[in-house]
């Protein structure tokens, strides 16, 4: 094993971040996300890794590499929303890069206020995980930014 | 901001590669054609920023971390 920072003999070096959220991470290129555009508010966070959460396995966090402050909770759509579906234009999807829509992993980013937990069912984030890519695109139709679940946090823990 | 009037079927162009068109116009609401390359993200403004809202909600970040917390006086007192 090699000494946090210093470069692996593929070529490639490891790079070491202070999250917020998670202390310090190694991060394999490899597994790096490329959003081109960064997500609205932080189009400055282009690079992206995605981590297990601990104690929930329905949650994943995207922690941001550009800004190792931000972490963003997401989860897996229908698994809280039964039959939900994304009509997304192509042209938001283009840059994606996708072959055939069942590439596309969709998740929705979910905010947890005073108990109250949503999800941003309108703004889902789409990746291809062959070409590494993400992206947060716009889905059609009066999808709510804030999808309130039922029950809370308690639901959250109880489909774990 | 820059204003410019235009018939239905005209054009501005932005930049050199983003042309957006008045396809029609109807009372007072006028339908759009925006032609960019797909890397530019198109949308309502009121859509993009209320997206961008929700992203800096959920991206709050817990009072832990003792820089975020020295950014966030620093902002709060206008220095």
């Amino acid at each position: 094993m090699c000494a946090a920072g210093s470069p692996v003999d593929f070529g490639q070096t490891i790079m070491r971040i202070a999250s917020a959220r998670f202390g310090p991470l190694d991060i394999d290129p490899e597994e790096v996300i490329l959003f081109p555009e960064g997500i609205a508010g932080f189009e400055e966070c282009r690079r992206w890794i995605f981590l297990a959460d601990a104690e929930n396995d329905a949650v994943a966090w995207m922690q941001c590499i550009d800004r190792p402050q931000l972490a963003l909770a997401v989860v897996s759509p229908r698994r809280f929303v039964a039959g939900y579906q994304a009509r997304v234009a192509r042209r938001e999807l283009a840059p994606l890069e996708l072959e055939t829509p069942h590439e596309a992993h969709v998740l929705v980013v979910m905010s947890t206020a005073d108990g109250v937990v949503t999800l941003n069912l309108k703004a889902p984030v789409v990746i291809n995980l062959r070409r590494r890519l993400g992206r947060q695109v716009v889905a059609n139709g009066p999808l709510p930014i804030r999808f309130e679940l039922a029950g809370g946090v308690a639901t959250l823990k109880k489909t774990a | 901001m820059l204003v410019l009037s235009r018939h239905r079927d005209e054009s501005i162009i932005i930049g050199n590669n983003i042309v957006v068109t008045i396809v029609d116009i109807r009372g007072d609401k006028v339908r759009l054609g925006i032609d960019a390359p797909t890397e530019i993200p198109v949308h309502r403004r009121e859509v993009y920023e209320a997206i961008q809202r929700e992203n800096l909600r959920a991206g709050s970040v817990e009072p832990k971390d003792p820089r975020e917390m020295a950014e966030k006086d620093r902002i709060k007192s206008g220095k």
